[in-house]
């Protein structure tokens, strides 16, 4: 015990003296996780939030579809509705040299008689709907041709989020679908008053008659909507836990060039001691770092207007989970500095790596975001195993029962990966043992 | 040599992976207590690997070795409390002091507390570095880290001393301080095994020598003795040269 507790204190002051790794250690993480916050924050909730998206409307139809999708934009809040560009009224062309040139991401242009076009059709429609009562009336169909479906053009900036995309055309369905029924009402109306003189039509006012509510399940039973920054924090904060993957090799790896491995090797003491002495003071390091990504997650991502991160009350949860999780990243980071023979191979290796089990285990891109394969493929990383823990915490609210089965993984895993490192190195140097 | 040896190694051989020659071939040879005992070759000779298979750092390929009655296969840890090490290279931890360094390198035989750095401190006066206690290695001279790598090595008062070249690179007021200690822990009882490049220093240090050329015992014998029944050389460089041959080594 006493030899281990030396080689601590040698590892310590190790560290210690290390001011360059030690900002890498611990600043770096936390400035990381204000940048991903910011750029994933702004970026996701665009829409919803200020300033308000700049949209080139070119209305060449001036009738009552165009002027209701203007209306509907404008009214949505989410779109800033723009006609003219430089003092001159917004033309097709110019719409879509704008969007080329990157000065806009969004251009719509409505063509000439789309409304008419689809009053003709409405009309043709309710006619024949009428004359299955009866009531054909051959005038209503006098000069009126069903009208092919006009196109309303959309220009998209080749960078633009699907996502978004597919929201910008849902949000244009939705108001032609409002102006179309709304012109079938009128429509039917108006024969009912032709063939019927007597029939007042009712005052209808029409309304959804389906709405929505959003509820986000969690063990709490109560509905707090989920930001990304309860992804962010956990997520960055595990990726930085892993990375401790770099300065441990590069320790592990520099005793061993500068030969003060080789005499310790001389000396009456195990070499899983001098790993464990590792081990201890880089899982203190690890513990610091999530402590400072969960305080910057709490009292800094605030003051750049991002969500506080809410870490709910199961406390001995979070702390089982963040301790498993760093074992984890510390017995990955020893097995490579093991096998690794160079501090090239082992920074180079255990960096990439890392942003290979980060990416497949979900930490740049959530699971439920990847294709079929990549999901299957994202419960051999770590990473995944730890993040999905977190969750369990940060966004479903949930105690230690649920993140047991993450963190039953990330021991094992810790386990094999030292016991791996030992029967390798003595494998690989039978004597030292 | 009526004593039994501390020290003997029957048929050592060793070949490291990949490589096609054996760095060891059949070494046999016994040391002796309170012997100085040289390990002489050209690079390449097979020196290090030699002390590294003595000091439990890498395993034979075949052979016996025992040390103080401790077979080196299966009493490793028997045979650590005995040795001392001071490897070519200078391991020592740049960024901890002196005192931090030796400390913790005491600590791992057990050495603590203020019998620990008293022992430090009158070792560091001994070599002229008491004033640099407190001073990272990292700004220490070449000399100066010679010095703190040799304490580092005898701080428990091993039985034998195995040096790797310990004054290859330093000044000659260095090297003169490391001999003259060299020669008193040996008068206080530490065998000594050691190697080097320089001859002359063997010739005055050791109290018996080996010549070894690519992984060959060429020659054994107090360096006195070996140069006076080859009345053709003068001095044990010359012998040693010819019996390495004057080709470049690797």
């Amino acid at each position: 015990m006493f030899k281990f507790l030396a080689a601590v204190k040698k590892e310590y002051l190790l560290l210690s003296r290390d001011i360059a790794g030690i900002i890498i250690l611990f600043l770096m993480p936390m400035v990381l996780i204000i940048i991903m916050s910011l750029l994933q924050e702004v970026g996701w909730n665009a829409i919803a939030t200020e300033p308000k998206l700049g949209v080139l409307f070119v209305n060449n139809d001036q009738d009552s579809l165009g002027i209701n999708m203007e209306k509907g934009l404008r009214n949505s809040g989410f779109f800033d509705v723009i006609n003219s560009v430089n003092h001159l009224p917004v033309t097709a062309e110019s719409a879509r040299a704008a969007v080329k040139k990157g000065d806009y991401l969004i251009a719509i242009v409505v063509p000439k008689g789309v409304t008419k076009s689809m009053r003709a059709n409405v009309r043709i429609a309710v006619a024949k709907t009428l004359s299955g009562f009866g009531m054909y009336n051959p005038m209503l169909l006098n000069n009126i041709a069903q009208k092919e479906a006009d196109t309303v053009t959309l220009f998209f900036d080749p960078t633009i989020r699907k996502a978004f995309k597919n929201a910008v055309v849902s949000s244009i369905k939705e108001f032609n679908y409002r102006s179309e029924t709304g012109m079938v009402f009128r429509s039917f109306n108006a024969e009912m008053s032709k063939q019927f003189p007597a029939y007042k039509p009712a005052d209808i006012e029409y309304k959804e008659s389906l709405q929505f509510k959003e509820v986000f399940p969690n063990y709490k039973e109560q509905e707090e909507i989920p930001t990304t920054v309860q992804h962010n924090v956990p997520a960055w904060a595990i990726f930085a836990m892993f990375f401790i993957i770099i300065p441990l090799t590069g320790s592990m790896i520099k005793e061993r060039e500068e030969g003060s491995l080789a005499r310790l090797m001389s000396m009456p003491v195990s070499y899983i001691h001098l790993l464990l002495a590792k081990v201890t003071v880089y899982f203190f390091v690890c513990l610091v770092q999530t402590f400072l990504m969960i305080f910057s997650g709490i009292f800094i991502l605030p003051l750049f207007h991002i969500p506080m991160l809410i870490i709910g009350n199961h406390i001995i949860a979070l702390t089982l989970l963040t301790i498993v999780t760093a074992l984890a990243a510390l017995g990955y980071g020893l097995l490579v500095g093991t096998i690794a023979n160079t501090h090239q191979q082992a920074a180079a290796f255990g960096a990439v790596s890392i942003i290979i089990l980060a990416a497949i285990g979900g930490i740049w891109v959530p699971v439920y975001l990847m294709p079929t394969i990549m999901r299957h493929v994202a419960v051999i990383s770590p990473l995944n195993w730890a993040i999905t823990g977190f969750y369990n915490i940060f966004l479903r609210q949930g105690g230690l029962i649920t993140i047991l089965p993450s963190a039953i993984k990330l021991l094992a895993f810790f386990l094999a990966a030292v016991l791996i490192t030992y029967i390798y190195r003595k494998i690989k140097s039978p004597i030292n043992q | 040599m009526a004593e039994d040896p501390i020290i003997e190694i029957k048929n050592l051989s060793k070949r490291y992976k990949g490589s096609e020659e054996s760095a060891l071939k059949d070494i046999t040879l016994d040391i002796y207590p309170l012997e100085i005992y040289g390990l002489l070759g050209p690079n390449g000779a097979g020196k290090t690997t030699t002390i590294s298979i003595l000091c439990g750092l890498i395993a034979p390929t075949g052979g016996e070795v025992r040390i103080d009655g401790f077979n080196l296969r299966n009493e490793l840890d028997r045979i650590k409390q005995v040795i001392g090490i001071v490897p070519q290279d200078i391991a020592l931890y740049p960024t901890l002091t002196a005192l931090e360094n030796l400390t913790f390198f005491g600590n791992m035989f057990g050495l603590k507390g203020k019998s620990l750095k008293d022992l430090i401190l009158d070792h560091l006066t001994v070599f002229g570095l008491e004033r640099f206690a407190m001073k990272k290695i990292s700004s220490f001279s070449g000399g100066m880290k010679r010095r703190v790598n040799l304490i580092a090595g005898l701080l428990h008062d091993p039985k034998i001393l195995f040096l790797d070249e310990p004054t290859a690179g330093i000044d000659v007021q260095s090297k003169i301080v490391i001999l003259e200690f060299l020669h008193e822990i040996n008068r206080k009882g530490t065998t000594i095994i050691y190697t080097s490049h320089y001859m002359e220093e063997a010739e005055n240090l050791c109290s018996r020598v080996s010549i070894i050329d690519r992984g060959i015992l060429v020659s054994t014998g107090n360096p006195k003795e070996l140069v006076a029944s080859h009345p053709e050389f003068k001095n044990l460089e010359n012998l040693f040269l010819h019996l390495t041959g004057k080709g470049l080594r690797d």
